[in-house]
């Protein structure tokens, strides 16, 4: 067997893990330079799903999450109607209002304004899509990521109740010690999926060791997050030596809203006080440079995964 | 489950059925033989529709319907005479008269495709034929036998272009502006691919090379529009139309539909050598591949290209004593096969070549290898087999040729085999036996292998793939290509129907059998 990619998701809601997981597959592998049939070359892959923790049902538009418009909420990682995270305590509230400042200065009310080509405007201001889709996508961003560094309660659906940070840890390393497939073992997350890899990988015991991490358009940058992951993180020591047994590969787009606000990673994930991590800038098209299909579409994701793989 | 044959399970079906009919039937059993006629239809499976039609028909006569669709699986299965007799009583039906016409004009239309000669008397008359049957229907109603307009324009200027002095009232510019307007008034939400194949092939006619792009692209996207459809399009195309003489827009467009249907499963290719040396090179005018196949136009167009180039290397095994082609082989290095030197020597079976000629096989000194899609293909004598395992085994022979094929790249085996679980398709390239010129590429699906990580080969050191194709199978020696165009195994047999499944699972299936490339690789020299 040549290997196995682990995939894990990002915010907002999604269509069926399988749906999502073909999508991916043919993001890697279909049009573009260099592509890369995971497949074809031996590599099984599988993904860790998690958006029915926070969402009620799949998103039934399966064509709008292979990136290509962007039209609507779900195209754009702003799908499932999420509401705004309720704080659930002092820290969670100045968590809330900070991380929201990140993305915008301005107050609900005036959400509605024409896109700002004003370069000291932050990154949410500056996307050039209608801000009936913002609010979502900020609503996404706000809630998911706040949900999990919180633990917080979620009932999705009638009868079903989960504490999400303790439900997706154990999905993670659940899929990871069932995978059958071969070395080398790699995972490839996005978005707040990077929180959730790491956050695994660092802070939970029992999580197996994988040879490579790839996060791709990570908030993993941004100071909330990162105070979030204390103890356990530090910027000297912040790599999981134990549990990453080759390289990390860190790629973003400046104009990525999630991940722009601080997008290298290696001098704030250190080994040892030494910067690890592979930082790897690509330049998105569209409104919308946050996707992640349009991360795989980009040669140097595919190439860097190959090189992972030892393809 | 992608090991379980589906056609396995309907022929059950339909035995059973057929049981029921030819003893004491009711009513039920007539209707249920009835529906499964429809079904059959459907699933393309003709042989099988055949008998239950037949049994119906002897339960009731009376039921046209039944024998309509009896006559089509009868030109399908190649009785197209036999078809246009049992139709023929169809025409006084009021409800089948019109399907009955334009079956008619498919038979005759059919016996046009496959005559050798088109300008022989039979072949005209055929097409004669097909003009009579499918101008019935079209004059009485335009806008619902919009189909058979097209047809119609289809046969009238095939006609004019060999010469055909027949329904000479009839314009073939005139009769497609007449098919649109009839085709326009068809409402949005009815304008399924084949109102879009419709419009584009009338629109060939008036040589709107626009239009036909616009209409096309949005019939190859449809659903259902599978390996079989664009098939029997690019047949139309090819035999009726006769785009392929025209190079500016026809043929390429004729080669970017061949390449869209190459990467559809169940597909098959049968190319001329010459036809595959022009493809590997040939460049459709700019913008042409996105307008008909969109986005993904030219990387679909370019990975035919790849999988033309890599024809080239496959060449032919032929008897020296008739020139009759024996089997399939193809070029690599042979320290990729795990021998010692670097040079250049073609893969076949055991049972195409080997040293003592036992089996089917025969004797290097009897065989001579062609590589036919080359330009000026010299026939190169195999000198030796280098190395060889018998057909129980691994059955492969490597051969030395007598001199060096020049100016072919040879193939590269993968080190890696396509994971199962997930659709992966696989594609041979070879040289069907007989008298037939055509290099074949057949599109399969991979069903299972005896690989890592769960298989369990049942002779170590031989790990088989089976691989599913719903058409014909593979030649002897032919390699097996994945969706990247590496070589992940040679065939060995292909099995209609009695295949015993691999790692230990119960039962039998339809199936391809061939060797992963790395167990020859691998196997001690």
């Amino acid at each position: 067997m040549a290997g196995h990619v682990t995939f894990i998701h990002g915010i907002a809601n999604k269509p069926a893990a399988e749906d999502l997981l073909e999508i991916w597959r043919h993001a890697l592998g279909e049009g573009g330079s260099e592509a890369l049939r995971l497949g074809t070359q031996g590599v099984s892959s599988s993904l860790v799903y998690w958006a029915d923790v926070l969402y009620a049902a799949p998103d039934p538009d399966v064509a709008a999450h292979e990136g290509v418009d962007e039209r609507t909420p779900g195209a754009v990682d702003g799908g499932g109607e999420p509401p705004l995270p309720t704080p659930v305590s002092a820290e969670s509230r100045a968590f809330i209002e900070s991380l929201r400042a990140r993305l915008t200065d301005l107050p609900d009310e005036m959400l509605d304004q024409e896109p700002s080509a004003d370069p000291a405007a932050k990154g949410l201001e500056r996307v050039p899509l209608p801000w009936f889709i913002k609010k979502r996508i900020m609503a996404a961003f706000l809630r998911d990521v706040h949900h999990y560094l919180f633990n917080v309660e979620s009932r999705p659906r009638p009868n079903e109740v989960y504490l999400v940070q303790d439900e997706i840890r154990r999905r993670f390393v659940a899929r990871l010690k069932a995978t059958e497939g071969g070395r080398p073992h790699v995972v490839v997350s996005h978005s707040m999926g990077t929180v959730i890899a790491y956050d695994c990988l660092k802070r939970v015991a029992d999580c197996p060791q994988i040879d490579a991490l790839v996060t791709i358009g990570s908030p993993l940058g941004i100071d909330e997050i990162q105070d979030k992951l204390q103890p356990e993180w530090t910027r000297d020591d912040g790599f999981p030596r134990e549990k990453i047994a080759g390289g990390w590969v860190n790629v973003f787009d400046r104009l990525d809203v999630v991940c722009g606000l601080d997008p290298k990673l290696a001098n704030d994930y250190e080994r040892g006080a030494k910067e690890l991590i592979d930082d790897i800038e690509v330049t998105n098209d569209g409104a919308w440079r946050h996707s992640a299909t349009k991360y795989y579409r980009q040669p140097t994701v595919r190439g860097a995964l190959r090189r992972l793989l030892g393809l | 489950m992608a090991d379980e044959d589906p056609r396995v399970e309907f022929r059950r079906e339909a035995e059973e059925l057929l049981a029921r009919l030819r003893g004491l039937p009711d009513d039920d059993t007539v209707k249920a033989g009835q529906d499964f006629v429809k079904v059959a239809r459907s699933a393309r499976e003709f042989a099988t529709l055949s008998k239950v039609a037949e049994a119906v028909s002897r339960q009731a006569p009376k039921d046209s319907t039944t024998r309509r669709y009896y006559a089509q699986a009868l030109i399908e299965t190649g009785h197209a005479t036999v078809a246009v007799d049992v139709l023929r009583p169809l025409l006084k039906d009021k409800n089948e008269s019109a399907e009955a016409y334009g079956l008619i004009g498919r038979a005759y239309k059919q016996i046009f495709f496959d005559a050798g000669d088109k300008t022989s008397p039979a072949a005209r008359d055929a097409l004669k034929q097909a003009i009579a049957a499918y101008r019935v229907p079209f004059e009485a109603s335009p806008v619902r036998h919009y189909w058979h307009g097209v047809n119609l324009t289809a046969v009238v200027t095939a006609a004019r272009r060999i010469g055909l002095r027949v329904a000479l009232d009839l314009d073939p510019s005139a009769l497609a502006k007449k098919v649109i307007t009839a085709l326009k008034k068809t409402p949005p939400k009815d304008r399924n691919p084949w109102y879009h194949a419709s419009v584009a092939e009338a629109n060939l006619a008036l040589r709107n090379w626009p239009e036909v792009e616009a209409h096309l692209r949005r019939y190859v996207r449809g659903k259902g529009i599978d390996a079989f459809a664009l098939g029997g399009t690019l047949r139309q195309f090819t035999e009726v139309w006769n785009l392929d003489a025209d190079p500016e827009r026809g043929r390429p467009l004729v080669d970017i539909l061949r390449a869209r249907t190459m990467s559809l499963p169940g597909a098959t290719l049968d190319l001329s050598p010459a036809e595959v040396r022009r493809l590997a090179t040939a460049q459709p005018p700019s913008g042409q591949p996105e307008a008909v196949l969109g986005v993904d136009g030219p990387r679909t167009y370019k990975w035919m290209q790849i999988g033309m180039t890599r024809g080239q290397a496959v060449g032919a095994v032929r008897r020296k004593s008739t020139g009759g082609r024996h089997g399939t082989c193809f070029l690599v290095k042979a320290s990729l096969l795990g021998l010692e030197n670097d040079q250049l020597v073609v893969l076949t079976n055991h049972h195409v070549v080997n040293q003592d000629g036992t089996g089917l096989g025969i004797r290097p000194s009897a065989a001579e290898v062609e590589f036919e899609a080359l330009a000026n293909a010299p026939r190169l004598d195999v000198a030796a087999v280098v190395w060889s395992s018998p057909q129980e085994n691994l059955d492969a022979s490597i051969l030395r040729l007598g001199s060096p094929p020049v100016n072919i790249d040879p193939l590269a085996p993968t080190a890696y085999l396509p994971v199962l679980g997930e659709t992966q398709q696989v594609y041979i390239i070879g040289y069907p036996g007989g008298d037939e010129l055509a290099i074949s590429f057949q599109d399969n699906q991979l069903i299972d292998h005896e690989g890592p990580p769960s298989g369990a080969p049942t002779v170590p050191g031989r790990v088989r793939l089976h691989y599913r194709t719903p058409t014909k199978e593979g030649s002897s020696g032919s390699p097996v290509f994945n969706e990247d165009w590496e070589v992940v195994g040679l065939h060995h047999f292909g099995g209609k129907l009695g295949v015993e499944k691999l790692n230990g699972k119960p039962g039998i299936y339809a199936a391809n059998e061939g060797i992963w490339i790395q167990s020859i690789v691998k196997a001690p020299k």
